[in-house]
């Protein structure tokens, strides 16, 4: 069955679909809040709100707006957005990362076990849009910035942003969604 | 508001379309885009596209979650009551992630270009393709050269018996499925697809190994629903991957993976 089917049966409060749904989805949310926020413990906070978000708001998704795995990853990156932002303001972001200097990234660690060739193709496609493109799309997905921070951090003006953003995942899906 | 101003401030709206489906809006910027949303077709389609295009970028991010989290989550569910439940889905307003698909049904086929592919480790299943597989392997004994059909049984075999055999296997969005028995001691494997048809136009579906820091080894080419032997893994390997090529293959993967599975519950990438 598969993360569609389970997500309208979950929202008819069946526990074992949930647990079915849980094993499909568990991994991705996960990998993608912790790409984000980074700190693991955070992320297995918000990767835990967001499991539990699913369970409780499973009869707001409608099958005819999209697939359920968008459905469910465009959720949980909002909430790890929301999340890095809240702890950026607090400063917090800044002295975890001083205190984790020296460490290895978790890029290489927990990372590549799954994920192989897909990773390799995504990251492929993003070599192939220009340096600013791939700057504005990948410091607001990865990492959480708001076009304002970003046009800031990479000193252009907020259109020149939005558009690099726009561009960018158009390309993207031109290379991504080639051959399948 | 002139109508000048009004036109100028809507095409400042349709701008952050990108912005809004990166998530890379401020709240307040967010929830004006959304009421601009439920009143703009135009733009709810194209935050549809881009919000696709953006969950791309997700589906490489996949990682094990922590094992702890899964007991903790499934308790709180079983205490944890639901919005509404009871009301027929279509009855509600979307409202999470609010708006993202706007207010009309995408066209259809358009939601999901390439399903996730999801790896999880029940062994039943796997054992299951692998039979169903050997029992084409004997039905095809017929057409093919019939020593090479034992030794290629009698390989799968050695491969089963192994006393650190493990299955997996992994659906995907569509229910097609890879199966797979390894070893990791013999550094084998036997995989098996189910679900995939033949790919069209004299293509071909190519297994590969992927490793940490490496290129993609080739293991070589799917024959039908026949089982296919891979060897030369050893302990590095992470997953396995399927690409539809060329006629012949390729010596490196040209397309996207149609499946992939990790090792790692089989006994490798430690």
């Amino acid at each position: 069955m598969d993360a569609d089917e389970l997500l309208v049966l979950v929202a008819g409060g069946d526990q074992k679909a949930f647990e079915d749904l849980y094993g499909l989805v568990s991994g991705p949310v996960y990998g993608l809040v912790r790409r984000v926020v980074r700190d693991p413990a955070q992320s297995e906070e918000v990767a835990q709100e967001v499991l539990l978000e699913l369970w409780r708001s499973a009869a707001r998704f409608d099958p005819r707006r999209g697939s359920a795995l968008s459905w469910v990853l465009t959720l949980a990156h909002r909430r790890a957005v929301d999340r890095v932002r809240s702890a950026r303001a607090a400063g917090e972001r800044e002295q975890r990362e001083a205190l984790r200097s020296g460490q290895p990234a978790f890029d290489h660690v927990a990372e590549e076990v799954e994920a192989g060739l897909e990773r390799e193709w995504v990251r492929r496609c993003l070599e192939r849009l220009t340096a600013l493109q791939r700057q504005s799309v990948t410091l607001a997905y990865y990492d959480g910035y708001t076009y304002r921070e970003v046009a800031e951090r990479l000193s252009l003006p907020l259109g020149t942003v939005k558009t690099r953003m726009r561009d960018g995942l158009t390309q993207l899906r031109k290379c991504l969604g080639g051959v399948a | 508001m002139s109508f000048v101003a009004r036109l100028l401030r809507r095409e400042d709206l349709h701008s952050l379309a990108a912005p809004y489906a990166l998530d890379a809006l401020e709240r307040a910027e967010r929830r004006r885009f959304e009421t601009h949303l439920s009143t703009c077709e135009v733009c709810a389609a194209e935050v549809r596209a881009l919000t696709e295009d953006a969950v791309r970028l997700a589906w490489s991010t996949a990682a094990p979650p922590p094992a702890a989290l899964r007991e903790r989550v499934l308790s709180a569910v079983r205490t944890t009551p639901q919005e509404s439940a009871g009301v027929p889905a279509r009855a509600r307003a979307p409202q999470l992630p609010p708006h993202v698909w706007g207010n009309q049904a995408p066209p259809r086929g358009r939601s999901v270009r390439r399903p996730l592919f999801v790896p999880f480790a029940t062994a039943t299943a796997a054992a299951a393709l692998v039979v169903a597989s050997l029992f084409a392997v004997q039905a095809n004994e017929a057409r093919d050269d019939l020593a090479a059909q034992r030794a290629r049984a009698s390989e799968i075999a050695n491969v089963l018996g192994a006393p650190d055999a493990r299955a997996s296997t992994g659906e995907d969005a569509k229910g097609r499925r890879i199966g797979v028995v390894a070893s990791a001691s013999e550094g084998r494997a036997v995989v098996t697809l189910s679900g995939y048809g033949e790919p069209p136009g004299g293509r071909v579906r190519q297994l590969w190994l992927m490793r940490p820091g490496a290129q993609p080894r080739s293991l070589g080419l799917f024959d039908g629903d026949t089982p296919l032997i891979a060897s030369g893994l050893d302990t590095s390997s992470t997953s396995l991957a399927v690409t539809v090529e060329p006629g012949g293959g390729s010596p490196q993967p040209t397309s996207q993976p149609i499946v992939q599975l990790a090792l790692k519950s089989v006994g490798f990438g430690e």
